[in-house]
């Protein structure tokens, strides 16, 4: 426990000196104020935003998509996964298309979603759903696929057939690749929805860090950055560790 | 009355090397209630001709049947135990042993009951909430073993499953073993390396030769129940198979 403490105590004091560090820059007046806030400007301009609301708008409207986006990308990609493991034929045929798809930058989906969609809310999620919805199927079709056999032959012998194969042992077997495609899956979608909040801006934490830009606000163009670095941490930290600590338990290291 | 019957039954595998009989011309029929162990070295097809009777492989040549019907497909009513215990990590051990029971669709109080009763039966009664993972060897087999017999299977296939134990751990299991066939009555049959493990357990013992996948010889064991690994007529059986065994693969390497 100790251990753990003191590197957590020492990445605590890391961020500090940086932080200090940041402030004697500032100081030093070495870079014109409008190119560099000092930490007390962007802290300033931060929880003013919180606190009237604009900067939690941006949030709130952000995470929507993205619950939204990402939640369709797992309803897609890991059906889809289960049966491209399982499937030879919709492996050769789907599963090659999502691995050459997949080189595809998902952004460069936005002029299409656009000219679908028109510059709508629908457009953003497609662009969301496109960049991280493949990468979870490849992962949950890989894990499928190193799935020992001799779990499925002592499936076999149990009864377990149709349904409640995928159900109660493809699936479960696959948890820890499962687990793994979806933190991938989250990050694609996180960056994705970045990109196109930026180019397409309505109501967003990608699109106030644009305004930031257009107004040479550039104490929000750091608050929006340091929003954006922490919700990634927090759903990483929070969800994704849990996750990992659930399928630590069960299968052992 | 015979419960499973193999007539003449080949079946090969292609590799890089060529072709590889597996079994060969195989003819095999078990009773209801036998205690069959299955002996030869490595490669000699033990695990195929368990695979056959399971339902993992089909015959290329010849009939596998049980109770009278070709088998097709695998089925509950042939429980195989591997090698490797083969329980899965995602449940903890009751539920490992209430998998089949909730295939069949069996509801929740029944299934803690049975499950309750096999957890005391392979003296796992402290276990049953345990992560597999937290398991011994040892242990891992009883699980196995309770989550075979949980759904009442006529007959047990088990191939190698107490090779990777130590001695004391597969004494007792032996024991364990011993106890719950003679109790239920079950079919079984029992793959080993080992020709003691074999006489010691079996109500008859097969010989087969290697690299012919063919049975070359059998043996029935007429000792009374229980006995030992160290019992001196086992000891005696054992030593006139194993210098059988040793005859056949210095005939198969002249051949060469
Ligand atoms: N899936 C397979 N593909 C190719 N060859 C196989 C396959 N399964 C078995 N064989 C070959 O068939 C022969 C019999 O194999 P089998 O596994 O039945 O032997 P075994 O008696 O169980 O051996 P061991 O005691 O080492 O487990 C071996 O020569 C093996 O190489
Ligand atoms: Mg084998």
């Amino acid at each position: 426990m100790s251990v753990v403490w003191r590197r957590r105590l020492l990445s605590v004091l890391f961020l500090l000196s940086l932080l200090a560090l940041w402030q004697i820059v500032c100081f030093l007046e070495l870079w014109d104020e409008t190119l560099l806030p000092t930490p007390m400007q962007v802290w300033q301009t931060l929880s003013a935003g919180l606190a009237d609301g604009t900067i939690t708008a941006g949030i709130m409207a952000s995470m929507k998509r993205l619950f939204t986006g990402y939640g369709l990308s797992l309803a897609i990609g890991i059906p889809l996964g289960l049966l491209l493991g399982r499937n030879r034929l919709l492996d050769d045929t789907a599963g090659s298309l999502a691995v050459g798809l997949q080189a595809l930058p998902s952004i460069c989906w936005l002029p299409l979603a656009v000219l679908w969609f028109g510059l709508s809310e629908a457009a953003m999620q497609f662009v969301v759903v496109m960049g991280s919805f493949m990468s979870i199927t490849l992962a949950v079709r890989d894990g499928v696929k190193t799935i020992p056999p001799l779990f499925i032959r002592a499936s076999r012998v149990l009864g377990a057939r149709g349904w409640f194969f995928y159900r109660h042992v493809l699936l479960p077997a696959s948890l820890p690749t499962l687990l793994t495609g979806a933190k991938l899956g989250w990050s694609f979608a996180w960056r994705s929805l970045m990109a196109a909040e930026l180019l397409y801006g309505s109501v967003g934490i990608g699109s106030t860090l644009m305004s930031g830009r257009e107004l040479h606000d550039m104490a929000l163009v750091v608050a929006a950055m340091l929003v954006i670095v922490a919700i990634g941490l927090l759903f990483d930290r929070v969800i994704f560790q849990a996750g990992e600590r659930y399928i630590q338990r069960r299968w052992g290291v | 009355m015979a419960v499973i019957e193999l007539k003449n039954v080949s079946r090969h595998f292609i590799s890089d090397s060529g072709v590889v009989p597996a079994v060969t011309g195989l003819n095999l029929t078990v009773k209801d209630g036998e205690f069959l162990c299955v002996v030869g070295p490595s490669g000699c097809g033990k695990t195929t001709l368990l695979n056959l009777i399971a339902g993992f492989e089909r015959p290329d040549v010849g009939k596998v049947l049980v109770g009278g019907v070709e088998v097709q497909e695998p089925g509950s009513d042939r429980f195989v135990i591997f090698q490797e215990p083969a329980l899965f990590p995602w449940l903890n051990v009751s539920q490992n042993i209430a998998f089949g029971l909730k295939v069949k669709g069996v509801n929740d109080a029944e299934q803690k009951e049975r499950v309750c009763e096999l957890l005391q039966l392979v003296h796992l009664s402290r276990f049953g909430d345990a992560w597999i993972h937290e398991l011994s060897g040892g242990m891992k087999q009883r699980v196995a073993l309770a989550r075979a017999l949980a759904l009442d299977p006529a007959i047990l296939l088990m191939d190698e499953p107490f090779a990777a134990l130590d001695a004391q751990t597969r004494d007792l299991l032996h024991e364990e073993m011993e106890q719950i066939w003679q109790r239920t009555q079950k079919t079984v049959i029992f793959v080993t390396h080992n020709v003691r493990e074999a006489v010691r357990l079996g109500t008859r013992v097969i010989l087969m030769s290697p690299h012919s996948g063919k049975i070359c010889r059998e043996y029935p064991i007429d000792l009374p129940r229980n006995r030992f690994l160290e019992d001196p007529d086992v000891a005696r059986i054992a030593s006139v198979i194993r210098d059988d065994l040793r005859r056949e693969a210095a005939s198969v390497a002249e051949g060469c």
